[in-house]
């Protein structure tokens, strides 16, 4: 498996999407939190000034994008083989096709975590750079800000595994990154503006209230900042739900599409 | 290098030689849908030789080949390598070095990459990496994208994948595809240069010529069916031979030659060809007739004729 694992990452290594899209999760992030930043205390904006913890965490947690980026280099990573042909190769190599799901899904998880935490650096970054312009103390704790850090990681990590596994499932790339974008800013934003009870669970609002973000707070269109009645799932809920979608999705992939013939 | 398999006697202090089958294939059958792609194949190859496996596009042969690699489930039958399903083999990438029509590299990979990926799952040194590089010439290239490389240059890097964990056995699949002339001469070279070091060939083609020069026996298919597994000696000897014969009584050499149930066409002056009596007895009848050869020469037997004769018999049977 070890192998496995460093020929993927040696994969990920060598072609510049992966570069490409760390490019877009920094340049993503920073735009998004200076955009908060610059909106907080701002009356009509619904957001609390930065001095104060709300208003900071607004600016710290906005790393919901990445996560998304994390998801679809997932998609990329299990898809791109059956795209480029290369899944002859990859299962010439390793016939035991479950084994290179698994490697897969492992890889995009740990360069997801990647992701999730250059996106949570930044995003403190930005935050504390915007609070420390403001002359005041910064309302958050440092254990705060790490806990938002640690959380970008778990839930970039769990939507890239989750991606892999969905690339794997679909094998089509094209449908596989279409359907990401579709289901984190479309469907989420949908289901969680009609009915708020179900929100928490919804897997791309599980992972950015991972990081700290206020339900709702990182949804896209109406449904953006309507947190309802219902509260976020506790940490660890709210890991084991997205980890347990990417086994049962990993596991639906590995019993359907992964055996399906290389023709 | 692979060293020829053998059985030690200590009694006799002989070391025994035997050729055995590394390739089976038996009763292998593959259906999509409603399509019948391959039809009951079964043949074997042995240790060491060079095979060529051919068909006119769409008879099979890749759909063949992909089920002896594990990439494609059989509907029926078997197809093993050294006794076991290739899923099954210890080491596959050091067993069986394939090339498929697809080179199965991302082209915004370099060359070099493609390779280094492939050593590491294979678990070989980076200097093979440079190794098979020198080998498909293709050092120069090695550090440019394989988006950029010409359909030859792929196949090129294909078998230096293919090389790359110096296999006993390697599986082409049309590895002369978009190659130029002197490719194709190189690709000969290169398989001549694999045989001879004691490794199993499999390699598929839609010409017959393309692989003569190289091959120690043919397996024909088409529309799914074997057609034929032989020796090239053995295919070519239902073949008729046909002598090309210069002589000033070109005419009167013909009509002698029709005597003895020969047929001889003119092929305009003093030229004949003849089929049906060797040189030998076209020697043989023109002295005791007093008539003077210039020339003869036996043409060698036109395999795509032969080929194409194979194939559209077994076209003839489906229909």
């Amino acid at each position: 498996m070890t192998r496995l694992i460093r020929t993927e990452l040696l994969k990920l290594r060598t072609i510049r999407l992966t570069y490409g899209l760390l490019a877009t999760v920094a340049a993503l992030t920073a735009l998004f939190a200076t955009l908060e930043a610059s909106r907080a205390g701002t009356a009509g904006t619904g957001v609390a000034p930065i001095s104060t913890a709300s208003g900071l965490s607004t600016v710290t947690t906005v790393t919901g994008f990445a996560m998304l980026i994390a998801a679809v280099l997932g998609a990329i990573v299990a898809s791109g083989e059956f795209r480029h042909a290369s899944a002859t190769l990859t299962y010439q190599a390793t016939p035991h096709r479950e084994r290179v799901l698994a490697a897969k899904v492992s890889v995009s998880a740990a360069v997801g975590a990647f992701f999730g935490l250059l996106a949570g650096v930044i995003a403190t970054g930005v935050g504390l750079l915007f609070a420390s312009g403001d002359g005041t103390h910064f309302a958050l704790s440092t254990a705060t800000l790490l806990g938002h850090i640690g959380g970008a990681i778990c839930g970039a990590a769990a939507l890239a595994a989750l991606g892999a596994a969905l690339g794997s499932l679909v094998r089509s790339q094209l449908a596989a990154v279409i359907g990401i974008f579709v289901w984190g800013i479309v469907i989420e934003s949908l289901i969680g503006g009609l009915f708020t009870s179900v929100r928490a669970y919804l897997p791309y609002t599980a992972a950015t209230t991972l990081a700290g973000a206020k339900l709702g707070n990182a949804a896209f269109g109406p449904a953006h900042g309507e947190a309802g009645s219902a509260g976020p799932l506790p940490f660890i809920a709210a890991l084991a739900l997205l980890a347990a979608l990417a086994v049962a999705v990993s596991v639906l992939a590995a019993r359907t599409t992964v055996k399906r013939d290389i023709a | 290098m692979i060293s020829p398999r053998g059985v030690f006697h200590p009694s006799t202090g002989r070391l025994t030689v035997t050729a055995m089958s590394v390739i089976e294939i038996s009763e292998l059958t593959k259906t999509f849908g409603e399509v019948l792609a391959v039809d009951h194949v079964s043949f074997t190859v042995e240790e060491g030789t060079v095979v060529g496996f051919l068909g006119p596009n769409g008879a099979g042969k890749t759909t063949t080949l992909r089920m002896l690699l594990g990439l494609i489930t059989p509907s029926e039958g078997s197809a093993t390598i050294n006794g076991r399903l290739y899923r099954d083999l210890r080491s596959p990438l050091h067993v069986v070095g394939a090339v498929l029509e697809s080179s199965g590299a991302y082209p915004g990979r370099t060359a070099r990459n493609h390779l280094r990926i492939q050593a590491t799952i294979g678990e070989v040194p980076r200097s093979r990496v440079n190794e098979v590089l020198e080998l498909v010439e293709l050092t120069e290239a090695a550090d440019r994208r394989v988006g950029h490389f010409s359909l030859g240059m792929r196949q090129r890097l294909g078998l230096a994948t293919a090389l790359l964990c110096d296999p006993e056995i390697l599986i082409l699949d049309e590895p002369a595809n978009g190659l130029d002339p002197e490719g194709v001469h190189w690709l000969r070279e290169l398989l001549r240069h694999l045989a001879r070091e004691g490794r199993t060939v499999l390699v598929s083609s839609h010409i017959l010529a393309e692989v003569a020069q190289t091959v120690d026996s043919v397996v024909i298919l088409d529309r799914g069916r074997l057609v034929s597994h032989e020796t090239l000696n053995q295919l070519t000897a239902g073949a008729q031979q046909a002598v090309r014969v210069r002589s000033p009584k070109a005419r009167e050499l013909a009509a002698t030659l029709a005597a003895h149930d020969a047929n001889a066409e003119i092929l305009g002056g003093d030229q004949l060809r003849i089929t049906g009596a060797s040189s030998e007895q076209i020697g043989t009848l023109a002295a005791e007739h007093a008539i003077p050869i210039y020339e003869a020469a036996t043409e060698a037997p036109d395999l795509e004729d032969i080929f194409l004769r194979l194939t559209a018999a077994e076209q003839r049977k489906g229909t």
